[in-house]
């Protein structure tokens, strides 16, 4: 199947040629969504971060730098106060890629109507250049998917879950790169997925990453085994935790496990990787956007609508009767396969030829209903 | 001087008269959004409602009541995805129930659904039920005490002097954690005094007055300012009178500033 691309100055590739608006701090964030608004397809993402030195400053700031840089975006315009602050995540940014980086500064342009007239102008002259690139043939390589699942239910685990395991196992096969998320969605299948690993080390970081995770929950007073799986789980049929990881694993398929990232770190080479992110669907997005992901596919049993502003993102349905009942959020019905309709290879291919068709240009759902949420993840909360 | 504001029944007497499109969970934010742009009601990108554990939970439940029960609120909507850890059909029956409403997007035709009818119903609850004018008897002023200043005894006195109930949150730094508590204290207008090295602030249900200080920031980011530090308390109080009565902030004309729940605990 043929696979066209936009091949970056940095050797990356990118399904989207998307220009992107980023505020550099939470109080530009609703001039980055008016710029959004009245330039000709800029794209914006709003945050809360404030510059203020946290614990949790270089997770932030490589999960702003890793989005501005994301291979799916042709130029980023950062909208900025003119602080020290800023130059930090700018300069990181630069040594993530060649991704064109345009600032536009408030204390500049004194007012943030002229900000926005501005980062307007520029925006629409950006896009213009955007449009007159050309796709040309990528490899399998150019493929970074991400594999995300939310509102999961007993469906999951043997519908799109591992349907979608067979979709990424061709995509590893082929040479490409797929990234699982979703440390606590693996808790209670870390055992299963180390035996997986290349070597012994990598197995043991997925084991240890795990534990990690557990233990920055534990230390908070909660038993994490004890609220989850979540009330929508459980409303959709699930019974343990241990249940809904055996379930969220299967959307790795079989293939081997060449490494585990951290949180918004990209993976250096090819293969099939652990990703250290929360399950919360759209931290996880941000997770993924920051480390070279370019399409992600998200199964779901309960329905979200949600997206992101620098990747494509596909939406699988569990089950047939929320396909059905919400389709303007459901790009593919994995339902098929309880319902005996369609085999899980057969729905793997069809997934696997969503994805090529999605890379060539074919729009999501999430994309055609505008949906692109953005969250800055924390692991200390946001009181300082 | 006397102000009148807007009778909002069981949210008491507002300065402003906002709708509110309340999304329960990050996963509705963009219908909310969406929603809001095409009725002219306010609405806030946030990312909690799922993947929150411990404390948060109260903590946020608690926040999204205080801001749907706040007395600038006219009406809400509440948009939820129905599968979160804060259930909108749990959080309605909390707030105040005049005028407020609940849409589901798992059970109103998706995204699209929803967004159809949320812009009915929003409109129906602006339409249908105009707010009267009222007397506001008591104006609650909220200082945001983001850097330090030396008139502050003398500011306070004047302001409780002249006829206001005044609250104060004074975490150093982060002016939008301190607009978020007094949002809490059912503060309707807020004095700012930044950060030095912060930008001015803004609430979307409140009109924050913003004083500058001299910091070269502040000095370049001078048009956005109310007022700057060192001017008169009358003057002060002149303009907390005028927007409490209609006129317009700096901040309520640029649109700037986001509602920051707090939280304490990571997303799981």
């Amino acid at each position: 199947m043929e696979l066209t691309g936009y091949k970056r100055a940095d050797g990356r590739w990118g399904f989207r040629n998307h220009v992107l608006i980023l505020p550099l701090h939470q109080m530009l964030s609703s001039a980055a969504r008016d710029v959004e608004k009245d330039s000709k397809g800029a794209v914006a993402v709003s945050h809360d971060w404030s510059q203020v030195i946290e614990k949790d400053h270089q997770r932030i700031i490589h999960s702003i730098a890793g989005n501005a840089t994301n291979p799916n975006i042709y130029a980023t315009i950062f909208l900025r106060l003119g602080t020290p602050a800023e130059d930090e995540v700018i300069n990181l940014a630069k040594t993530y890629g060649k991704t064109k980086l345009i600032e536009v500064s408030l204390s500049e342009a004194k007012s943030i109507d002229k900000l926005k007239e501005i980062a307007i102008d520029r925006a629409n002259t950006l896009l213009t250049e955007a449009k007159n690139e050309q796709r040309v043939a990528a490899p399998y390589s150019a493929m970074v998917l991400g594999l995300e699942c939310g509102g999961s239910d007993a469906y999951s685990g043997i519908t799109a879950n591992p349907a979608l395991g067979v979709a990424s196992d061709k995509l590893v096969a082929q040479g490409g790169t797929s990234i699982l998320g979703e440390t606590m969605e693996i808790l209670g299948a870390e055992h299963l997925l180390a035996k997986r690993a290349v070597t012994a080390a990598v197995g043991q970081q997925i084991i240890d990453v795990v534990a990690r995770y557990e233990a920055s929950i534990n230390y908070e007073g909660i038993d994490i085994r004890g609220a989850q799986p979540s009330r929508g789980n459980i409303e959709g049929g699930l019974s343990t935790l241990e249940e809904k990881s055996l379930g969220a694993a299967k959307k790795a398929g079989n293939a081997q496990f060449t490494g585990v990232l951290e949180y918004a770190i990209a993976p250096s080479k090819p293969g099939l990787y652990f990703m250290d992110t929360p399950g919360h669907d759209i931290e996880q997005l941000t997770g993924f956007g920051a480390a070279n992901v370019n399409i992600t596919v998200f199964t779901t049993g309960r329905g979200t609508p949600t997206g992101s502003a620098v990747m494509p993102t596909i939406k699988l349905a569990t089950n047939t009767e929320m396909a059905t009942a919400i389709p303007d959020i459901i790009d593919l019905n994995s339902g098929t396969i309880a319902d005996g309709t369609q085999t899980l290879e057969e729905n793997g291919e069809l997934i696997y030829k969503l994805i090529m068709d999605v890379a060539n240009g074919q729009l999501t759902k999430a994309e055609l209903g505008g949906h692109h949420e953005f969250n800055l993840s924390r692991l200390y909360g946001s009181s300082l | 001087m006397s102000i009148t504001g807007f009778a909002h029944k069981g949210r008491g007497v507002g300065v402003r008269d906002h709708q509110l499109i309340l999304p329960s969970v990050v996963c509705s934010t963009h219908v909310s959004r969406k929603i809001a742009n095409e009725v002219g009601a306010i609405t806030f990108a946030h990312q909690n409602g799922c993947g929150i554990i411990g404390i948060d939970v109260p903590g946020v439940d608690n926040f999204f009541i205080d801001l749907a029960n706040h007395p600038n609120v006219q009406s809400v909507l509440v948009v939820s995805l129905g599968c979160e850890t804060i259930q909108g059909p749990e959080l309605l029956p909390k707030i105040n129930r005049e005028l407020s409403r609940l849409l589901v997007i798992q059970e109103s035709g998706g995204a699209s659904g929803t967004y159809e009818s949320g812009v009915t119903q929003a409109k129906q609850l602006r339409d249908n039920f105009k707010s009267e004018k009222a007397p506001l008897d008591k104006l609650i002023v909220g200082l945001d005490l983001s850097r330090d200043i030396p008139a502050l005894s003398a500011i306070k006195t004047a302001l409780t002097n002249a006829g206001f109930e005044v609250v104060s949150e004074n975490e150093k730094v982060v002016s939008e954690h301190n607009l978020s508590k007094l949002m809490s204290a059912k503060a309707q207008v807020v004095l700012s005094f930044p950060d030095e090295n912060q930008p001015p602030t803004g609430f979307p249900l409140i009109p924050v007055i913003n004083i500058a200080s001299t910091s070269p920031l502040h000095m370049a980011l001078a048009s956005e300012f109310d007022l700057v530090e060192g001017a008169k308390v009358e003057e002060i109080i002149e303009m907390i009178n005028a927007v409490a009565n209609g006129q317009k902030t700096k901040s309520e004309l640029s649109g700037i500033g986001e509602i920051v729940a707090p939280r304490s605990v990571r997303s799981v």
